[in-house]
């Protein structure tokens, strides 16, 4: 089986899951709520979130080719098949940039007239931080993605049909993948800061980007195994043996570490700086968000620290699909904690007038995800998979003529 | 040493050739008292039916002691012992602590992990390992039997054995 068929029943589960998220965003558009502050978080929160998972999966792609790393050849259709996500992201987040022109949603501080103009930091961040840069900071780079994404699977797909006079496909390839690391390197910094350190706009931390990039890759990996896993219940990937699965717990179990390494250096610094418009961002999140504050890193480093650490786990899809369905609702949570206290702020400001500004009531759907933002996360995965799932029937499983198909065929750790 | 063994062993220049040897060797239910290979073969440990390491369960414990001696010990002398504001922070600051807790697991249990790996394989400064053929570091793969306890006609049966799975030479040594 060495194409995948998309199947009614799956379309239908998929449809399914759309249509719940949808049902989600019209009861929260219905609800009273003048700044439709809590449907455009989530907006956000899912857009921002399945977007990196995104582009995570064509920068590990990139970083694999340009490394000539062999392992991973076998699964990298679902690799290609995510990065294609990125065209339905790039229209959530033009959404997201028409918004700060037309006004429908008020998600950013900075993007209103009145408190910058009396805001002397907000005024000094405005070169940056404007609707102007937004809109086009998202087109360009998230394009830039999507060109790279798509060249990229061209010419594996090219590679199928004929991989050239010495795998002369594979090496123009190389070139495509190595030029996109230094530019997702650097464009993934620039619009986290836009599309989410923006949202607490007096706050800012040089080490956002990386801490955000990694909680991305973790969850792209969690994906990966998870996809993975349900196309082998399938009968799919025969292929795809222990040891494949042994390297991506690797990698999960790494890459948890590593966001726990940065989000603690970003936590240490700031603790230990002490400087008052840095830690009001851990103040807000420890006092008023206690239970996903801590709960963030029970989940995402202490469970998956203590649950690979031993060499079986990693080798057992029934443990490891589990642990990656915990670190990937982890990391959601961890992006939900970086937008939503910014965003009820930014609301709380913005409809102060007469209303008891500052008692800092935490409104529902805020403090913690209720079931209309987990219906729109089911919402947006149903979607996200329903692409992938569509990107994967239009090619074979596993590429033809890729000069690491017989190293990833023949893999053992 | 007091314990002298006479080793009879086969060398082979090709380590599929040696895998398949292994592999048949195990098969016949002969006793194959150990196998030397200049690097690390893909599938030899399966062949071989070797257990797992637990040097990784050391590992863990002396990682969980060196996490417990920096945490408590730094709990210990900035409460107790020698309490010192430090950038009016309290004395008991556990963000600042985790750094060295880290170091001091990462000291403990690299540490540990070696002095166990050398005291159980009873190697360390001054021990002298005889090699039963100096070119297995380097380019020969050896599967070595101990004649002890073996009739003639074993050793008849094994020297065939390895004649026919490919060895280019075989020797008896004593170490």
């Amino acid at each position: 089986m060495n194409t995948f068929t998309f199947e009614r029943s799956q379309r239908m589960f998929l449809g399914t899951l759309m249509g719940i998220g949808l049902l989600c965003a019209i009861i929260l558009l219905l609800q009273h709520d003048p700044l439709k502050a809590r449907f455009w978080s989530d907006f956000l929160h899912n857009s921002v979130f399945f977007s990196g998972i995104a582009v995570m999966a064509l920068f590990f792609m990139g970083a694999s080719i340009t490394g000539m790393a062999g392992w991973y050849t076998v699964f990298k259709r679902v690799w290609e098949s995510f990065s294609l996500f990125l065209i339905v992201g790039i229209i959530f987040m033009i959404i997201l940039g028409l918004g700060n022109y037309l006004g429908f949603h008020h998600l950013y501080h900075w993007n209103d007239a009145e408190t910058v103009a009396d805001d002397v930091l907000l005024k000094g961040k405005s070169h940056f931080l404007n609707k102007g840069w937004y809109l086009l900071g998202t087109i360009v780079i998230m394009g830039g993605w999507i060109y790279f994404a798509r060249k990229l699977r061209a010419l594996s797909l090219e590679e199928d049909q004929d991989p050239g006079h010495d795998f002369e496909k594979h090496r123009k390839m190389r070139v495509w993948a190595a030029a996109v690391l230094p530019f997702i390197g650097f464009s993934s910094a620039a619009v986290i800061w836009l599309w989410v350190m923006s949202v607490d706009p007096h706050w800012y931390s040089t080490l956002f980007a990386w801490y955000s990039a990694a909680s991305w890759f973790v969850a792209m990996v969690a994906m990966t195994i998870m996809i993975i896993g349900y196309l082998q219940s399938k009968g799919y990937y025969p292929e795809f043996n222990r040891d494949h699965l042994h390297d991506l717990g690797k990698f999960l179990f790494a890459f948890s570490i590593f966001w726990t390494y940065l989000w603690f250096s970003q936590f240490m610094l700031i603790w230990y700086g002490n400087v008052g418009e840095e830690t009001t961002y851990f103040f807000t999140r420890r006092d008023h968000y206690p239970v996903l504050f801590y709960g963030n890193l029970v989940i995402n480093f202490v469970l998956p620290f203590l649950i690979l650490l031993r060499n079986d786990t990693k080798r057992k899809l029934g443990t490891m699909f589990f642990v990656s369905g915990l670190v990937f609702f982890g990391h959601w949570i961890d992006y939900f904690l970086m937008i939503k206290p910014g965003v009820l702020h930014t609301t709380q400001a913005l409809s102060a007038a007469g209303e008891d500004h500052g008692s800092h009531a935490i409104a529902a759907g805020f403090g913690m995800p209720g079931f209309l933002e987990i219906g729109m996360m089911l919402g947006f995965l149903g979607l996200f998979i329903y692409m992938v799932f569509w990107q994967l029937s239009k090619a074979s499983l596993i590429p033809k003529n890729d000069p690491y198909l017989a190293e990833s065929l023949h893999h053992h750790v | 040493m007091a314990n002298h063994k006479d080793v009879l062993f086969g060398l082979y220049s090709d380590e599929e050739v040696l895998l398949k040897a292994v592999k048949k060797a195990k098969a016949a239910h002969l006793d194959i008292m150990d196998v030397f290979t200049p690097f690390p073969v893909h599938g030899l440990d399966e062949a071989l039916d070797l257990k797992e390491s637990r040097l990784h369960i050391v590992g863990f414990i002396f990682g969980l002691i060196g996490s417990l001696t920096a945490f408590l010990g730094m709990t210990w002398i900035f409460t107790d012992d020698w309490p010192i504001i430090i950038g009016g922070k309290p004395y008991w600051s556990v963000p600042a602590f985790i750094p060295i807790t880290f170091e001091l697991t990462v000291l403990f249990a690299s540490i540990g992990m070696v002095v166990v790996f050398y005291v159980i394989g009873g190697l360390g400064p001054g021990v002298t390992n005889p090699t039963l053929d100096d070119r297995i570091t380097d380019d020969k793969f050896c599967i070595a039997f101990d004649q002890h306890g073996m009739s003639d006609k074993d050793i008849d049966k094994v020297k065939s054995f390895l004649k026919d799975s490919g060895a280019e030479e075989i020797h008896t040594k004593t170490i």
